[in-house]
């Protein structure tokens, strides 16, 4: 179903891009469009899951328990103090390098690039994303949490009613930068053989050294530049209707 | 936990607070009955806020003992100061402490009617359309049900105030903290928010009352105290207090201030 889908879309898209393109897009446009899907794919995952990831990583960094405060605060560090494609290699090439020997059942999971590369950028953007919400947090108002106190609410209902929800509405132009560079940083998973955006570009351009193949490529992630940006501008001004 | 003591709805004992070296509270005590309003008096950093923050435990008391309609708070004695000891006890004892705020402090990402029934939904765990009809009779009563689906940033300060009331008294609570609920306001708007008070005290709510709005702490409170440096300097009915002032502090502070 999802595939017919993708497919149609793909023959849409080459078909009307075809006319206007030049010769070299109207040949490769099905493996354009499919890299750029593949770019969409594990974006909009890896940030739904990362985002997740983060809230939860924020609620164990601020709950003032060591036993979780610590352990967030050093998965945060490291992954915002290494380069992300040192983050893949290691986790790719290092622990794949274990093969089925060693990982046993877990060899499933790192023998696929495609689920790597998610994990990575997963675990990559959800130590930014925690740290933008966590600078949302200590911006909201000292009143607002008092309120939620003072009515009776325990601390996880205060933050998961009063204090996350206008952390949110506070980092969101912080979250939609993150966004952009999540789609950037992305491209680097073409070099565990992920098939996206750029692992089309490159096997396009191998095969005819053709400098605009890049050219093509920074078309459309300017496009999907421009798509995070439409939405992120959409939710932002649904924030703005109720935030002083 | 629940130990009676004599027919005091509400008995502070003893209670000091210290930020770190600073003391703040140097050991004051009253209490107060059911239905009664008490307002407490002082210059600006005599702790009166700090007092109010102690009994629904905004603050944590360094030492002392404050009892809720005969329940003791849940606080236990440790090496520096005091604990919380019992969470859900604590939660359950704020849920009937309503507490204004001068500030208003209604949650901005929600509107009017949300504001008034988070509480009830969370906390009381009321069902929604029960938490609804209560609401809207609320702010219809403290005249804003018209504005029931605005945001907070789009009423007026006074507008503000009576939905924070309303809110608090969503909870049914046994009785009504108020921090200075008019200081905030435009000259105005203090009128309308009073009134409310007013009306809430002619009702029988226990109330007790930061302010600098002399007149109605005349008018409305059964209990007028006069707080000086963290200790209580005077204490009496409000015909007491600013009648006939017995110490030079709380007649200068008055002359000030009338
Ligand atoms: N969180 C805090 N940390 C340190 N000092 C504090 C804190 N809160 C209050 N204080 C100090 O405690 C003293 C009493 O403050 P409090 O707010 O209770 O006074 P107040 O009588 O309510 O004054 P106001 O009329 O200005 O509201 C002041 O000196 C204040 O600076
Ligand atoms: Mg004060």
């Amino acid at each position: 179903m999802y595939q017919d889908f993708k497919y149609l879309i793909s023959d849409g898209v080459c078909a009307i891009a075809s006319p206007v393109s030049g010769d070299l897009f109207t040949k490769f446009c099905p493996r354009f469009i499919d890299g750029f899907v593949v770019t969409i794919e594990l974006l909009a995952l890896s940030s739904t899951l990362g985002f997740l990831l983060a809230v939860g990583l924020v609620l164990a960094r601020m709950s003032g328990h060591r036993v979780l405060s610590i352990p967030a605060n050093v998965f945060v560090y490291c992954f915002r103090g290494t380069p992300l494609l040192v983050q893949l290699w290691i986790i790719y090439f290092g622990i794949g390098s274990f093969g089925a020997e060693g990982l046993g059942p877990l060899w499933a999971f790192f023998k696929e690039p495609w689920l790597v590369g998610l994990l990575v950028l997963t675990l990559n953007t959800s130590a930014y994303v925690s740290e933008i919400l966590r600078g949302g947090l200590v911006n909201v108002d000292k009143g607002q949490a008092e309120a939620a106190m003072a009515i009776g609410m325990s601390w996880f209902q205060s933050m998961r009613r009063i204090l996350l929800p206008q952390a949110i509405r506070i980092a969101w132009p912080a979250y939609g930068n993150e966004l952009v560079l999540l789609m950037k940083g992305s491209a680097l998973i073409s070099t565990i053989t992920v098939l996206d955006l750029m692992g089309q570009t490159r096997t396009i351009f191998a095969r005819n050294f053709d400098l605009t193949t890049y050219l093509y490529a920074t078309v459309l992630y300017l496009v999907l530049a421009g798509l995070i940006t439409l939405f992120v501008v959409a939710i932002e001004r649904r924030f703005a209707r109720n935030l002083r | 936990m629940v130990e009676t003591n004599g027919a005091a709805y509400l008995s502070v004992e003893g209670l000091h607070k210290s930020f770190d070296t600073l003391d703040v509270i140097k050991g004051v005590s009253f209490s107060g009955q059911e239905h009664e309003v008490i307002s407490l008096l002082g210059a600006s950093g005599s702790g009166k806020s700090t007092i109010l923050r102690c009994i629904n435990l905004l603050e944590i008391p360094t030492r002392g003992t404050i009892r809720i309609d005969g329940e003791k708070l849940p606080l236990k004695q440790r090496e520096h100061g005091m604990a919380i000891s019992d969470q859900k006890a604590l939660s359950a004892i704020r849920a009937r402490l309503g507490m204004v705020f001068q500030q208003f402090n209604l949650w901005v990402h929600m509107t009017v009617l949300e504001n008034v029934i988070e509480g009830p939904i969370q906390v009381l765990g009321i069902p929604k359309d029960e938490a609804i009809a209560k609401a809207e009779a609320l702010l219809d009563r403290v005249g804003i049900a018209h504005k029931k689906d605005a945001y907070p940033s789009q009423l007026s300060g006074g507008q503000q105030q009576r939905v924070a009331i309303a809110r608090t008294l969503a909870m049914d609570p046994k009785i009504l903290l108020f921090d200075e609920p008019t200081s905030a306001l435009d000259p105005e708007m203090v009128g309308e928010v009073l009134s409310v008070m007013k009306d809430l005290a002619a009702e029988g709510r226990t109330m007790v009352v930061v302010t600098h709005e002399m007149a109605f702490a005349r008018e409305v409170s059964d209990k007028v105290i006069f707080l000086h440096q963290g200790k209580i300097a005077e204490e009496g009915t409000p015909d007491q207090v600013f009648g006939a002032p017995q110490t030079a502090e709380c007649q200068q502070f008055l002359a000030k201030v009338l």
